[in-house]
């Protein structure tokens, strides 16, 4: 872990009052998703009320840790626009379809995965991406790889 | 604040030096710019009695402008704001004259966009901007931490539905790079592109390469809006507002969560309908230009392609002088210089005005124009102006 610690240059999420549900899930590598009491909607990224219907009722709800999609949309950055992403070129950076929960769509880089084979409809699996500190962070990964 | 239609105008357009390193602080640079607005007008500084600005912590204030002109107004306004900002204080600026609490409003963008804070990032502090952007922890720490990444993300997915290709990018670049070969003032005058080199370009962020990004400038641009009765004491040809959509959000606060909108396919219906015109009467453009892609994708949105063809327009040369609709004919932030949308206005009030008229800079006999703000996905703005 130490070792871990001293090169892990990116940044780590920030947990705040209205995210941290989110990210405390992501630690224990589950998935938790933000909804809406009101109208029924899953709000993601999630926030301090709904950004659909405005509605202050909002609760989460346990997706697990099994969690598959497909590739919506991605970018594949050959330049580092954030300090710590030198030595991760060319990166993948994806919007995914959630199969559970089509409505959503989650950004993570696409590891283990040829930048030139990624293409829109990709399915892709959630890993788990662990970070110093008893942190992790939800990743995609083709399900072929 | 009821039908504006013709009763406000812009009288007076004016810019300071373009350069990558001006030397010289945002608010001398913005002293120039609202110099040579006044004398475009033929209005002194104590005509003024407004003065606005926005800007992204880069920039100086209204009030020191003010205070440095030797002028002290009524009212100034500052706004955190980027590309469509033009727009929203322009409406700020018609509501206060039409309210009789102002005369004359000098609105103005000063940034050292290459020598100071550049927007495409570099020494900002990763955890701020996961608090400063909304949903920021969902994006930067997977390295997506600009607008190339931001706005890729839409333009992939909509190339994917739509068809548009790599190519069709490029002829949005090459049309622009063409404009700005007539601009001796352009930064890629002397420069031009073909699309064989554009495609020979490699990517930086894919879907774009370098030449889909705009180009990072210092420079201050100003404008002055005053009500049609008073424009006719300016020395200047007044270029009429026919219609505002000054801003309107996307439906969805967190919007990398849907691709399929943006706010520009709800500012379209609304300034059209201000304005009292089609998309098939405008005959100049200037379209917020950030990146090659927020071109088509505004294209589609303000009706001048149909959704699955804007790829073919820009290929058929339209964005080019004699094409349906001559766009960013001063090369635009793609290759003449960023100053987060205003130097787009600048050109579409000199086309209107025919300051050109005997240069094959001229889009011939153009009546009414479009100009185009974006400042991201989530919002937008857009004016119909005519001379």
């Amino acid at each position: 872990m130490k070792e871990t610690t001293m090169t892990y240059l990116k940044p780590i999420p920030v947990k705040t009052p209205d995210n941290s549900p989110y990210w405390d899930a992501a630690d224990r590598h589950e998935l938790v998703l933000q909804k809406c009491e009101s109208c029924k909607e899953y709000l993601h990224p999630p926030g301090p009320s709904c950004a659909k219907c405005g509605s202050p009722a909002v609760s989460w709800e346990e997706i697990g840790n099994d969690i598959q999609g497909t590739i919506y949309s991605y970018v594949i950055s050959h330049r580092p626009f954030l300090p710590g992403f030198q030595d991760d070129l060319p990166l993948i950076i994806a919007q995914v379809e959630l199969d559970k929960v089509p409505e959503v769509k989650i950004m993570a880089n696409v590891l283990d995965c040829d930048y030139e084979k990624i293409q829109i409809g990709m399915p892709v699996k959630m890993i788990w991406q662990d970070l110093p500190e008893g942190r992790s962070l939800p990743q995609w990964k083709p399900i072929d790889a | 604040m009821g039908k504006i239609t013709d009763r406000y105008a812009i009288v007076g357009v004016g810019e300071s030096e373009r350069s990558k390193n001006s030397g010289k602080s945002p608010l001398h640079m913005a002293l120039d710019a609202a110099r040579a607005a006044l004398n475009d007008a033929g209005l002194q500084a104590t005509d003024i009695d407004g003065f606005m600005s926005y800007n992204e912590n880069d920039s100086c204030t209204s009030h020191q402008l003010a205070t440095y002109l030797g002028v002290r107004p009524k009212y100034v306004k500052d706004i955190m704001g980027g590309g469509s900002s033009t727009e929203m204080l322009i409406s700020d600026a018609v509501a206060l004259i039409e309210a009789g609490e102002l005369n004359s409003v000098l609105i103005f963008r000063s940034m050292n966009g290459r020598s100071g804070v550049r927007m495409g990032g570099g020494g900002w502090d990763v955890n701020m901007l996961q608090t400063a952007i909304d949903g920021g922890s969902f994006i930067i720490p997977y390295g997506a931490g600009g607008p190339a990444q931001w706005f890729g993300m839409f333009a992939t997915r909509h190339m994917h539905e739509t068809g548009i290709t790599q190519e069709h990018l490029g002829h949005v670049c090459t049309s622009f790079y063409e404009h700005a070969q007539r601009n001796p003032k352009a930064f890629f005058h002397g420069k031009p592109l073909t699309i064989e080199e554009y495609k020979a370009t490699p990517y930086l962020s894919y879907p774009f390469n370098k030449h889909d990004f705009c180009l990072e400038s210092d420079e201050a641009n100003a404008i002055i809006v005053t009500s049609a009765e008073r424009a006719k004491d300016c020395k200047s040809r007044p270029v009429y507002i026919m219609g505002l959509s000054s801003r309107q959000c996307h439906p969805h606060t967190h919007y990398w969560s849907d691709l399929s909108q943006v706010a520009s396919d709800y500012v379209a219906p609304e300034v059209y309908k201000s304005a009292g015109v089609k998309p098939e009467d405008i005959q100049v453009a200037s379209i917020y230009d950030c990146y090659s892609w927020v071109v088509l994708r505004q294209l589609e949105a303000f009706g001048f392609a149909p959704r699955g063809e804007v790829g073919n327009f820009v290929a058929e040369g339209n964005l080019r002088m004699g094409g349906k609709l001559p766009t960013n004919t001063a090369g635009g932030m793609l290759s003449e210089g960023y100053t987060h949308g205003m130097n787009n206005v600048l050109e579409i009030v000199r086309q209107l005005r025919h300051e050109y008229r005997e240069s094959d800079r001229q889009v011939k006999d153009c009546e009414v124009g479009i100009c185009t703000g974006w400042a991201g996905p989530d919002i937008a703005g857009a004016m119909i102006l005519r001379n």
